[in-house]
């Protein structure tokens, strides 16, 4: 069973990380709790990475504080030989073959399960006795997933675990993911831009943007916050009047205005009586509309495929 | 500590990368250099061969491919980079030391065998091998080690600062390099330097690669701690 | 996907339970899936299926037997059709007799025309709310 205490595993305190022209981090402040499943969400450069390499001290902060398991992580093993973090472009000796990177990660994680880690080898059809340099994008990916998984790490970070696996080996990463979850809680930070099919795993939401937290809430919380009203415009109008509009597209006479608001029966029902409908937004939706609003790139007119925009480019 | 022990014996699980290619470049180098000494015509003098040095160039690769390759591995690892540093350090000093001594032995054999029925000289060379056994592992071991240590450090600096620091650090040696070349000509220091040169014993040039050594050490170390994978 | 995004995944998975409950596929005393078969199955997360049962223990609708799991309560399929009559007489009945009344149909007319309808479609007790 999960879902039980859950004291802070990790905290970021005013963490900051300038390169020479950007701020990849901007003062960021989070707190993540032990035994959840966290949804670390942002477009492709907006400090995921970053952020993952600052709380793992692969990388170094500008200026701030973190702590791990309520220990600075920089250079203690300590703290280390209880995270795991696989990066998107994780770097492996050329020589090495999957077997002998996953013998590697035996001797460095105290809880690698082996028969598990053969168990995903069958199943990812990963070639394990091939040299790693030599694995497609989506084999050098499942490498990273099988790692992480089997080292049962109290703190896992997976940092875009999909590239280049296809739909199958997907589904079999996110039911693994769930399944060993519940049966050995840890927490889990999964870095994605795939929201639409990670959504339904997540415990809490992350949404970062360029280097600043924009969203950082329970996932259930989320869900259904927001809604899409689509009917004659000067309806809708009357009805979205007052409230605070993510998105607002027209189209001839009709309009669909996504609003950021909970309705009540009473409000659905009206709704229904004035003829209009109500669309839920999906998390991805709702994600983009936040990640848009907050850059003002939106609330413009007629942008039927925006949201592509945040996803659909891979 | 354990963990120290871990990162070395982690290099060691592809047998290849530590053991099996050393012993092939051994193995090969004397073979090619025993074929050619059968088959080129003394005239009764000693042959020298240099082919004996080439593991030793093998690792200042290995140093380059240790921090290029491995370092960001063992941060996927969750191992600190102190304990990567020791663990890859001390891996390759043993290595180095069994090299070395191996090469000590091969001289022993090389002298009493009249330099392989050929009078060849592959690893008794002759301002070495009339030295104290211990001045001659030495040798050999402090070699090695400021090899590995000087592709380790390059690759530490490229790591961190990649391009720029590489052409920094390169236009930095040579600017020392030239400068004590026009101050010895400048001062007509020339003779002075040559006797030096001459003066040296296989014991001293070691003494002056192990402060070579250690300082590589620590400014890789130093360099290391920022570095990111 | 059975899950859909208007809602809270525990909330769904709580109704997902009473409909079970209610039409007979979990008998009274029987026991539930664990809540990690519910997050296997839908693929959710294992917390917000456990959140979704809970609420229904909490509701007296489910109780835990120690070390063995979730069963369902004696009287659980009563309390939800109760439950869900009230409901159906909000949701339907009082918006209809509302109407019925603006149109002047009196309530003998609307008993026929129920019996009219309900002869033309069957509707077994208990399954009217979604």
């Amino acid at each position: 069973m999960t879902g039980t205490a859950t004291p802070e595993v990790i905290s970021v305190r005013n963490v900051s990380k300038k390169y020479k022209d950007s701020l990849a981090l901007d003062n960021v402040d989070l707190t993540l709790e032990g035994g959840k499943i966290y949804g670390l969400l942002g477009r492709n450069g907006a400090g995921k990475t970053t952020l993952m390499s600052v709380l793992t001290a692969q990388g170094f902060q500008t200026s701030g504080e973190v702590r791990v398991f309520g220990h600075r992580p920089y250079e203690s093993d300590r703290v280390l030989g209880r995270i795991c973090f696989i990066r998107e472009s994780q770097k492996y000796p050329d020589d090495f073959t999957p077997a002998q990177a996953f013998k590697a990660a035996s001797m460095f994680f105290a809880g690698w399960d082996q028969a598990f880690a053969d168990r995903m080898v069958e199943e990812f059809q990963l070639p394990a006795k091939r040299r790693i340099k030599k694995l497609s994008r989506g084999q050098l990916s499942a490498v990273g997933v099988i790692i992480g998984l089997a080292s049962r790490a109290e703190i896992t970070f997976f940092d875009e675990p999909y590239l280049g696996l296809d739909a199958v080996a997907r589904q079999i990463f996110y039911d693994r993911l769930v399944q060993d979850f519940a049966e050995h809680p840890r927490t889990i930070v999964l870095s994605s831009h795939l929201i639409d099919e990670v959504a339904n795993l997540l415990e809490h939401v992350i949404l970062i943007d360029k280097g600043r937290i924009l969203v950082d809430e329970d996932a259930e919380s989320i869900r259904g916050s927001a809604v899409t009203v689509v009917g004659p415009a000067a309806l809708v109008g009357e009805f979205t009047a007052g409230r605070s509009v993510l998105h607002r597209e027209t189209f001839a006479s009709l309009a669909s205005v996504t609003i950021d608001a909970r309705l009540s029966a009473r409000e659905r029902a009206e709704a229904g009586e004035l003829g209009l409908e109500l669309a839920p937004v999906t998390l991805q939706q709702l994600i983009v509309r936040k990640t848009m609003a907050a850059t003002g790139t939106d609330l413009s007119v007629g942008e039927r495929d925006s949201d592509a925009e945040l996803e659909a480019t891979k | 500590m354990n963990r120290v022990v871990n990162v070395a014996r982690m290099q060691l699980i592809n047998k290849w990368t530590y053991l099996g290619i050393p012993a092939i470049i051994l193995a090969s180098a004397f073979l090619i250099t025993y074929a050619i000494w059968a088959l080129v015509p003394s005239g009764g003098g000693a042959m020298y061969s240099g082919a004996a040095q080439s593991v030793m160039w093998y690792f200042l690769a290995l140093g380059i491919m240790s921090m290029t390759q491995t370092f960001p591995f063992s941060q996927a690892m969750s191992v600190s980079r102190r304990t990567f540093y020791i663990g890859t350090l001390g891996l390759f000093a043993v290595v180095a030391l069994a090299i070395s001594v191996l090469y000590y032995v091969l001289g022993l054999i090389e002298k009493a065998t009249g330099g392989w029925g050929v009078n060849g000289q592959l690893y008794a060379l002759g301002w070495l091998a009339d030295q104290p056994a211990l001045v001659q592992i030495y040798f050999y071991f402090i070699a090695m080690v400021a090899l590995f240590m000087i592709g380790f450090w390059f690759a530490t600096i490229y790591k961190r600062w990649q391009a720029t620091g590489m052409l920094v650090v390169w236009i930095a040696v040579a600017v020392v390099l030239l400068g004590l070349v026009a101050l010895a000509t400048w001062q007509g220091l020339w003779p002075e330097v040559g006797a030096w040169f001459v003066a040296q014993t296989p014991l001293s040039v070691s003494g002056w690669a192990t402060v070579f050594c250690a300082a590589l050490a620590c400014g890789s170390y130093l360099t290391l701690r920022r570095a990111t994978p | 996907m059975l899950i859909d995004d208007s809602r809270p995944i525990f909330v769904q998975i709580a109704e997902r339970i009473e409909n079970d409950i209610v039409d007979g596929a979990l008998a009274e005393e029987s026991q539930v899936p664990s809540t990690n078969e519910f997050a296997a199955f839908y693929r959710i997360n294992p917390a917000t299926a456990a959140k979704g049962v809970s609420r229904l223990v909490d509701e007296g609708l489910l109780y835990k037997k120690r070390g063995i799991g979730m069963f369902v309560a004696a009287g659980a399929r009563a309390k939800l059709l109760e439950r869900r009559r009230e409901e159906f007489f909000r949701q339907y009945v009082q918006p209809l007799t509302r109407e019925a009344r603006k149109l002047g149909i009196t309530s003998e007319q609307l008993t026929q025309m129920l019996g009219r309808s309900d002869s033309g479609t069957q509707l077994p007790e208990g399954s009217v709310a979604q």
